[in-house]
């Protein structure tokens, strides 16, 4: 028995000694992290077409079906597997033609838009045809598909921004059988009358919602069409497992000849961030979108990927929303002093610089946004005691304030950091966290929340998306207000009823310039931020550059194989030094 | 023995049967599918349709019936979450799981008996300490810090292996699953040193050991024909128990590896309350540990003249 527990006992030590030993090995001689990507390509120049592309997220998609499915992972494999009549440039923004021949022509008073169908173009080859071969896409397509968005059963939550086609009322009320403002003119020739001019409408048609879709395979599939796409796109559906990947197989028929260039695409689904950018610097994956902290600045800190990788704000807007119809927000110097309170460099900083600051309502990604705007909201806390002081309130307000935040982390975060920043002009701020479909839910209700943390993001690249939505009055409703500062100026609604029919692009932008000025100035939220997003790609992916518009848009890209490694003879430092290389890279 | 194993086989379904059966009641009475589903922003009617839909507004006695019927003719249903056949999508994931399983048994068996051989051979030498204390480790420390580590270390730092993941084709599954087979088979295959050491140390010392060394056998023969052979009967006995413990392992170490079998299937179908595919995942796993049982009773019946299963 003691013999037992004496070999029991120096199994144990030895053990204890393997452990430690094992620690210091790594401490002394594990290679650091890659600094370089591990494969580089080949060396083309011309685009190649081959290989299989494999990008990811870190959750599951629901569907592919573009008129109800709304997400940023549906629309990473609808961009692959449709197309609409017009779409974004990757670069400008500008509307570009897709299955469209050319940018529609508009009546002269603005109301009709016709739209000429190339010809030729096919739906993917599918058993719901006939001999399973895709059939031409139409108008009298189009229009289907349009109508079978529109119809109420379908239930699209695109539906909003098509709410000016004539006679759409009457279809969705059952009155009648078509919606009278989309006409099919002939056979490749379709027009869309409106009920009163709008120039954001066809940022409308750019939209997924408006994708030409195959009635035979919503025939055939009903609901489960989602599972089952038939589009006009790049690339068709071959095979998707449910939380683990979607493939993606190249269309040969595709309408642009010689595109396509990858033969697959693999949509790794249900990734988590830290596991993604493992596989992703190891070579298993081809781009990443979303890192955690840590490897966000590892990444940054890495000449080797500089030309792989593209940190640019997203099109969003973060601010404190304060409700203008109650107390104290209802008087305009304490908004302001709010505004001015807010110590915006804090914040980026304690977001390791991954936020864009801004004063102003207009992303700085899009036309309308003025980087000397003078009226622009500013870390100025003497300015921000000043207003307090015209309002009445010199040494603060007597009662603290409520703020509401959507739950998780980050928005407590956010939270803490408003808490102190109006700390230090006399406001209390008691923190109401709640669950994000209640937050949406009560803040959207007039006089309910007094203050909250919010966002918008925009759904097409017009400042009237974020003005109009978040500014206008018209926005303000007895439930779902997307204005949730239920701010109201005349002025203000004037003017962006104004831009909507403004048939020229400059005087447009100044129109919402102008708009910008009086909003920043009123300070129904103080604004503060749209988030950075970096990009990464392998050095053997070639043509993708982030999509002004699209998140995660993969359809041009090529392959330059074979890869071939890159980091064989690259020299690792080892062991503590690495650590200490780490450590130093934190500060930068 | 085939009295005895069809007996085996009854007790194996009436276990299966309390199994499932204790497990449909808890996952039907635990959470609400439709808001699990649907979220907490789905209206009372949608809950009510999506319900409808499914068959969840009937009693649950009825449900519990349908069930019963369904894994009687294999038809398992359809998923909650991905509205597809769940016996389908088991046959799908299962080979991965048990592609993952066998190549961890594998290097379970070959490191845990090697090692455990030579520790034995050795008794009271410095390797024997060294590799027992190695043994003691490797029990102690579970799948979810040595995946992470092996992860960060061997594949990402080292670049041998794929960081996780499945791949694409047979080989590229194998390459893949290496790692996250290795990492299931530490703890197994250091319970298997342990034991094989104590049961060789034992066997070497039997008389019919010194018996065949004074007959004169080579030490080679002595060993793997009458030492080992003998020392096996409850490792196969372990064997057959450690089937389960793959399965259950299989969940922990797929979450880490990305491998996309029968235990991320388990995690994903708890985590959105998919109540046909729970059903289905614990109905394959149940059946799996009886069958598992079963064929470690018949091994060492096999491997052991003295074992007679049904004779009295």
């Amino acid at each position: 028995m003691r013999s037992t527990r004496r070999s029991e006992a120096w199994a144990g030590l030895v053990a204890l000694v393997f452990l430690a030993a094992s620690a210091l090995a790594l401490a002394l001689f594990l290679p650091e992290e890659p600094t370089t990507p591990r494969w580089r390509g080949a060396g083309h120049e011309e685009p190649q077409r081959g290989g299989t592309f494999v990008f990811h997220h870190e959750d599951n998609v629901r569907g592919f079906d573009p008129h109800t499915s709304f997400d940023e992972l549906s629309n990473m494999g609808i961009k692959l597997l449709f197309e609409g009549l017009i779409d974004y440039d990757r670069e400008t923004l500008e509307l570009v033609p897709r299955l469209a021949e050319a940018l529609p022509t508009q009546s002269e008073d603005g109301k009709t838009f016709t739209f000429r169908l190339r010809r030729g173009v096919r739906f993917h080859d599918s058993p719901i045809f006939p001999g399973g071969r895709g059939r031409e896409v139409t108008a009298e397509d189009v229009r289907w598909s349009l109508e079978h968005m529109l119809h109420p059963d379908t239930a699209s939550p695109g539906i909003t921004f098509f709410m000016l086609i004539e006679g759409l009322e009457a279809f969705r009320a059952g009155d009648a059988s078509h919606v009278s403002g989309i006409r099919v003119r002939d056979r490749y020739t379709i027009e869309i009358r409106l009920t009163r001019p709008d120039q954001t409408f066809l940022n409308a048609m750019a939209m997924t919602f408006a994708y030409p879709v195959a009635r035979e395979a919503y025939d055939e599939y009903g609901d489960e069409v989602r599972r089952n796409p038939v589009g006009t796109g790049a690339y068709v559906l071959e095979s998707w497992e449910p939380g683990v990947e979607v493939i993606f197989r190249r269309n040969d028929d595709f309408f642009i000849e010689g595109q396509p260039y990858v033969d697959r695409m693999v949509f790794t689904l249900d990734l988590k961030r830290d596991a993604a950018v493992m596989r992703f610097r190891n070579g298993d994956l081809d781009h990443t979108h979303r890192q955690s902290i840590a490897d966000y600045i590892a990444l940054r800190n890495l000449p080797a990927w500089e030309p792989y990788r593209v940190e640019e704000p997203n099109t969003d807007l973060w601010g404190v929303v304060m409700n203008t119809q109650l107390a104290p927000f209802d008087d305009v110097h304490v908004r302001r002093a709010v505004a001015f309170a807010i110590n915006r460099p804090h914040w980026r900083r304690a977001r390791v610089n991954r936020l864009l600051l801004t004063g102003q309502p207009i992303p700085a990604t899009l036309p309308g946004y003025d980087p000397d705007l003078p009226e622009q909201q500013r870390y100025d806390l003497t300015r921000a005691r000043e207003e307090m002081r015209l309002a009445g309130h010199p040494d603060g307000l007597p009662e603290p304030v409520e703020v509401w935040l959507g739950t998780g982390d980050i928005s407590r975060f956010y939270g803490e950091l408003i808490q102190s920043d109006l700390a230090a002009i006399g406001i209390r701020v008691e923190l109401k966290q709640v669950a994000f479909p209640v937050f949406l839910a009560e803040t959207g209700k007039p006089r309910t929340a007094q203050m909250l943390f919010s966002g918008w993001s925009m759904d097409f690249p017009d400042a009237s998306n974020f003005l109009d939505i978040l500014f206008h009055s018209g926005s303000i409703r007895d439930t779902d207000s997307t204005n949730r500062a239920f701010y109201s100026n005349p002025e203000v609604d004037r003017i962006l009823d104004a831009a909507r029919i403004e048939r020229d692009r400059a005087t447009r932008v100044a129109m919402y310039r102008d708009a910008s000025r009086i909003i920043a100035e009123d300070a129904p939220w103080a604004f503060v931020c749209s988030n950075l997003q970096m990009e990464v790609w392998q050095p053997y992916v070639r043509n993708y550059r982030p999509h002004a518009v699209w998140s995660n848009f993969y359809r041009d890209i090529w392959l330059d194989l074979p890869r071939e490694r890159w980091d064989a003879d690259e020299p690792r430092l080892r062991g503590v030094a690495a650590f200490a290389r780490f450590f130093g890279g934190l500060g930068r | 023995m085939m009295r005895h194993i069809a007996k085996r086989v009854l007790v194996g379904v009436v276990i299966v049967f309390a199994a499932v059966s204790s497990m449909f009641f808890v996952a039907n009475t635990v959470g609400d599918p439709a808001i699990a589903s649907l979220g907490h922003n789905a209206s009372a009617e949608a809950r009510e349709a999506w319900k409808h839909e499914r068959g969840y507004d009937r009693p649950l006695h009825e449900r519990y019936g349908r069930f019963l019927v369904g894994v009687a003719t294999l038809d398992l249903g359809t998923s909650d979450r991905d509205r597809q056949p769940v016996f389908d999508v088991i046959m799908h994931r299962l080979p991965r799981t048990l592609l993952l399983s066998g190549m961890a048994l594998s290097f379970e068996i070959a490191f845990g008996l090697l090692v455990g051989i030579f520790a034995a051979l050795r008794r009271g030498t410095l390797l024997d300490t060294g590799v027992m204390g190695l043994a003691f480790l490797g029990i102690s420390v579970p799948s979810f810090v040595s995946g992470p580590i092996f992860l960060l270390v061997f594949a990402f730092r080292l670049g041998w292996f794929p960081v996780g993941g499945y791949g694409l084709g047979f080989w590229d599954h194998v390459q893949h699953g290496l790692l996250p087979a290795f990492t299931m088979a530490i703890i197994g295959a250091a319970t298997y040193a342990r034991i094989m050491r104590s049961e060789m140390i034992e066997t070497m010392q039997s008389d019919y050991i010194r018996t065949a060394r004074a007959k004169g056998l080579h030490p080679f023969q002595v060993v793997m024909g009458h030492g080992v052979r003998n020392a096996l009967l409850p490792i196969v006995t372990l064997i057959g128990l450690s089937f389960p413990l793959l399965v259950s392992g299989a969940i922990i170490t797929e979450q880490i590896f990305n491998w996309p079998g029968m235990g991320r299937l388990a995690l994903e179908s708890i985590d959105s309350l998919d109540i046909p595919m729970i059903m289905g995942v614990v109905l394959f796993a149940a059946i799996f540990v009886q069958v598992g049982n079963l064929l470690a009773d018949i091994a060492v019946a096999m491997l052991d003249p003295r074992v007679r299963l049904g004779s009295r």
